[in-house]
């Protein structure tokens, strides 16, 4: 079972000095914070904003690699996420055949805001999250926060 | 165009990643090239230090335990079967570098245009060469940057 899921926005979490990536579900019922590295998360903010940077990114190059061949993102899906190691799978079509590959969920997401391709998560991913953490970075959110990225 | 056609009769200059310096005053990388046909001619391309980092790790063949942005690229071309058959520094305007990437898959060729540093971040992982035009090369910065970047280094030490 897994649940489509939007970004919302991205916070920086001062204590670790990391970047978290919230997603949702469409319901607003799920949330699903994901820790992410500085370049990550500027590569995300940047799609989320629609910016296009004067010479392409990690993460348009990677874009550009799949569409020089007709390669194209169909979905991604947040599998697992244990401890600091996050799993995520991209599911790409190409030549008729379809492949799946292993990927961190900040590439996958990176990846997937420039394809317009859907981001999901899986059931266990979504209920490993305890409710008293979700509050509390709930009450930290910001409107003006999300899609914004200082530095 | 017509550099352009000047850098098709010209051959290209191959180089080799030496080493990754840590430039702390800024925060930047320093990725030190050398030419394969004569090691004490260097070339330097400034990276952020992400991007510095991807570099050094395929430079040190480091595991991480989940796979970075460039090497989920390789494994899009492992999958795909999207060989990277070489990247070449094609021009320099206002101090950026531009980079190309040649693909090949199934007799099908594409280049694409690049950052230097997801360049030859993909190059280093797929044991792809790395050249620079004859152009790019002559316009290279200040031929002091030899002797600036052992004092980094040495101050580093």
């Amino acid at each position: 079972m897994i649940t489509q899921m939007q970004v919302k926005g991205l916070m920086f979490d001062p204590y670790n000095n990391v970047y978290i990536v919230i997603l949702r579900d469409d319901d607003q019922a799920e949330m699903l914070p994901i820790w992410v590295g500085k370049s990550e998360a500027s590569s995300i903010s940047l799609a989320l904003e629609n910016v296009a940077p004067p010479r392409p990114m990690t993460h348009d190059f990677m874009k550009s690699y799949l569409d020089a061949f007709q390669a194209k993102v169909i979905s991604v899906v947040i599998t697992d996420l244990n401890e600091n190691t996050y799993f995520s799978k991209i599911h790409l079509t190409y030549a008729d055949s379809e492949y799946t590959v292993d990927s961190r969920p900040s590439d996958a997401i990176a990846l997937a805001l420039r394809s317009q391709a859907p981001i999901f998560a899986s059931e266990s991913v979504i209920r490993k999250q305890t409710s008293e953490e979700l509050d509390q970075w709930l009450e930290n959110l910001k409107p003006e926060d999300f899609g914004k990225l200082d530095s | 165009m017509e550099t352009r056609s000047s850098q098709a009769t010209e051959p290209l200059i191959q180089l080799v990643v030496n080493r990754v310096v840590e430039d702390s005053n800024t925060d930047t990388r320093i990725i030190v090239l050398a030419r394969t046909d004569d090691a004490a001619e260097h070339f330097m391309v400034w990276v952020g230090a992400s991007e510095g980092e991807a570099i050094k790790r395929a430079l040190d063949a480091a595991i991480t335990p989940r796979p970075m942005s460039h090497d989920l690229v390789k494994s899009f071309g492992d999958h795909l079967g999207i060989k990277t058959e070489r990247v070449v520094l094609t021009d320099v305007k206002s101090s950026t570098y531009y980079a190309s990437v040649f693909l090949e898959n199934k007799g099908v060729a594409r280049t694409i245009d690049a950052r230097p540093s997801d360049a030859i971040a993909l190059a280093l992982r797929c044991q792809a060469p790395i050249y620079v035009t004859q152009d790019v090369w002559r316009r290279r910065s200040g031929q002091n940057l030899d002797a600036w970047l052992s004092k980094l280094e040495t101050k580093e030490v």
